[in-house]
């Protein structure tokens, strides 16, 4: 009846209506910050962040702040932070830089280089700035969290950190339910599960 | 612009669009099925995961700071993700009144009316009461915690056939244990007939000329085609085409089909004033606690996404049942924050948090209650787009602490340590104030008893435009305090039977399918 469904499915590109929307986005974010927000906005951190192992290796003690026991080598502990198809990543220059900024302020040292309380403190002082950083700070605690816990990038592997152990093992019957099951039934007040 | 013609054109795919294909089609009539969202294989593209990413792609929400519900866009609708527990709908629900003391639903549709619909439903979709030695783990736990106390607890019933315990139900069962629409209403209506567009999005519909003239009952071909809809691909080039159709039946969801009709007020000017209005959400409240040691220790992952059991304890004192929900990460990270009672809210990460986030697997317990709150909220047109609302009332609010409080009374004289709950936005941000989540919505085009209550009468028809339908969770006009896919479900093939009853020759009541 219809013939042509099958089209790919293809990007479409940024239209003017979507341009304007960015640019009024970052307009009111300039407008309603006067350091850092602003600072984030305009990209005006060190570049080199966005790309260097620099870079990397402050997200992954901030990553192993928020989860305490994860691997130093564990390469997916920070990649939700940086991976391209989630919002962040368009952040995470600026976060780094931030986190860095904050740390050298409060301890003068780089935050990789802080023993974890003092880490501790500089998140928490992220925490307790301004709004949008705050927003900043809370988005990427959470982002970490989901990833990491989930296990998002390997689902054979899931979480070991936690016993989660990702994609489908069937471990039998008697992994799934007890044995005699019976004793753990309350009283039932229906024949088939569905009381008047 | 294309044009295509048809006897009946259904917009959407799930609960309530699968039984009204299925009918008609079976009766004779050509049958067009429009889904906006994409195709969807369960043996190829259901998946064992907890990737967002995918969850997202199918999964979408209507939100605003205080109310968010989520449906999902895909052939089959909500039956690709929902836990297949398939639950008839307690008679209290149907005997829910406004604050006026009004009935909210007809007075001819109660439970008794929808037994014989609930059980072709439950035919189709090969329900079964969970057996004992299928119950999983934390199914068990939440049941010996309700027996501890005294109370009562159901094995629920599900759409399920063969299930070896995966465990990723929600995500869709690639073993095709999974009753989803899938596999059974969808291809039995294709089998039967109809035709079935994926990618396809319905943008207006438009009452044609002589919309009214015509007989109202009687074989198709003496009908005049009532209504055209104009869609559009949403792939490739995005091709528009309209269809013209005798009969139209919109069953988009709860969210959808509101969208939908307030889009197309100009073409449809005698709609109710109702449209969008009278959203009842379940009143979903969640708790969780770490249960002590001396609760026998099993591994609260294993098994169905639903625990398979739930209980009517407090429903005539309190509206509500409770049922065990499964601990899974992506789960609970994506809903709360969860801090150890008493420990400050910043604990939420680190050490502390990771210490609970460890016992996920041995002693989370996560209770979930589904309660009979009121038809409070609202679908709007703001700007380009749609919001959800809802008022936060004194009655509102004294439910979500009340059903708090009675789960953490259950979770404390079990001797479980309560984990205080802070639940986030899609960013992680916590809620300043109470938020309601969602994916039992109901009732944003509600049956009545007239057009200034609702927008279709107790046979889904539309008020005022003959052929116009609405079967799906749309129609149905109050919180149910069980999960609403069977009732959606059941509903929708009593209108379909109505539909087949008026406008095609007689094949046999739909009874008989089972």
């Amino acid at each position: 009846m219809f013939n042509d469904h099958a089209s790919p499915r293809v990007p479409s590109p940024i239209g003017r209506r979507e341009a304007l929307r960015r640019l009024a986005q970052v307009s009111v974010a300039l407008a309603a910050s006067a350091c850092t927000p602003a600072r984030y906005v305009l990209h005006l951190y060190p570049e080199d962040l966005d790309r260097s192992d620099a870079g990397d290796r402050i997200l992954s003690a901030f990553a192993r702040t928020v989860i305490p026991g994860a691997p130093v080598d564990d390469a997916s502990l920070f990649r939700a932070l940086k991976d391209s198809a989630l919002p962040f990543h368009r952040y995470a220059g600026f976060f780094a830089a931030d986190l860095d900024e904050r740390a050298q302020r409060q301890f003068r040292r780089g935050f990789a280089q802080l023993g974890s309380e003092h880490r501790v403190a500089v998140v928490e002082g992220g925490l307790h700035a301004d709004r949008t950083t705050c927003r900043l700070y809370e988005g990427a605690i959470f982002l970490t969290q989901i990833a990491y816990f989930s296990g998002i990038y390997d689902a054979e592997r899931g979480c070991p950190l936690i016993d989660f152990d990702g994609c489908y093992r069937f471990r039998g019957l008697e992994a799934t339910t007890f044995p005699d099951p019976d004793r753990f039934l309350a009283r039932s007040v229906s024949l088939d599960g569905n009381p008047a | 612009m294309r044009t295509v013609r048809t006897d009946v054109l259904i917009i959407g795919s799930g609960f309530g669009a699968a039984a009204p294909a299925l009918r008609l089609a079976e009766a004779g009539l050509r049958v067009v099925l429009v889904e906006k969202g994409p195709h969807l294989d369960p043996g190829k593209d259901f998946r064992m995961t907890q990737d967002p990413h995918y969850y997202t792609r199918y999964l979408k929400s209507l939100s605003s700071e205080r109310i968010g519900l989520t449906y999902a866009e895909n052939l089959g609708g909500g039956s690709a993700f929902y836990e297949m527990a398939s639950i008839r709908a307690p008679s209290a629900a149907f005997e829910q009144v406004d604050q006026n003391g009004r009935r909210l639903w007809p007075a001819d549709v109660d439970r008794r009316a929808l037994d014989p619909y609930y059980g072709v439903a439950e035919g189709m979709l090969h329900v079964e009461q969970i057996a004992p030695d299928q119950v999983p783990k934390n199914g068990l736990l939440f049941a010996k915690m309700m027996q501890n106390l005294g109370y009562s607890c159901e094995r629920a019933p599900y759409a399920v056939r063969h299930c070896i315990g995966a465990g990723f139900c929600v995500a869709g069962c690639p073993f095709g244990a999974k009753q989803s629409l899938l596999l059974n209403y969808l291809p039995q209506a294709v089998a039967a007939g109809a035709s079935i567009e994926t990618d396809l999005e319905a943008l207006e519909i438009e009452a044609l000329e002589g919309v009214r003239d015509g007989p109202v009952a009687g074989t198709m071909a003496a009908h005049p085609y009532r209504y055209v809809v104009r869609c559009r691909r949403t792939t490739g080039a995005r091709e528009r085409l309209s269809v013209e159709t005798k009969v139209l039946v919109v069953a988009a969801g709860t969210v959808g089909t509101a969208k939908l009709l307030l889009r197309s007020r100009r073409g449809l000017p005698l709609l109710s004033h109702q449209v969008g209005h009278n959203v009842a959400f379940n009143g979903s409240v969640k708790v969780a606690g770490l249960m002590p040691d001396s609760m026998p220790e099993g591994d609260l992952f294993a098994g169905r996404s639903h625990a398979g059991m739930i209980s009517y304890e407090f429903l005539r004192s309190h509206g509500i049942t409770i049922a065990a929900m499964k601990p899974l990460p992506l789960q609970i990270m994506a809903s709360a924050r969860l801090t150890l009672e008493g420990e400050p809210a910043s604990t939420y990460w680190g050490e502390a948090h990771v210490g609970i986030m460890r016992q996920c697997r041995r002693r989370l317990m996560v209770f979930v209650a589904l309660g009979m709150t009121p038809p409070t909220g609202r679908i709007v047109a703001a700007g380009n787009g749609f919001r959800a609302e809802v008022d936060l009332d004194d009655d509102l609010r004294r439910y979500y602490a009340e059903t708090r409080d009675i789960m953490h009374s259950i979770l404390r004289r079990n001797g479980c340590r309560v984990l205080d709950a802070t639940y986030v936005d899609r960013d992680g941000a916590a809620h300043r104030d109470l938020h309601i989540t969602s994916a039992h919505q109901v009732g944003s085009c509600r049956m009545a008893t007239s057009k200034r209550d609702g927008v279709v009468d107790s046979d889904g028809a539309v008020f005022d435009y003959p052929g116009l339908y609405v079967s799906d969770g749309a129609a149905i006009p109050s919180s149910l305090a069980v999960n609403t896919a069977q009732t959606i479900l059941a509903n929708a093939e009593r209108i379909a039977e109505g539909i087949v009853g008026r406008y095609a020759k007689p094949v046999g009541p739909v009874l008989a399918v089972q």
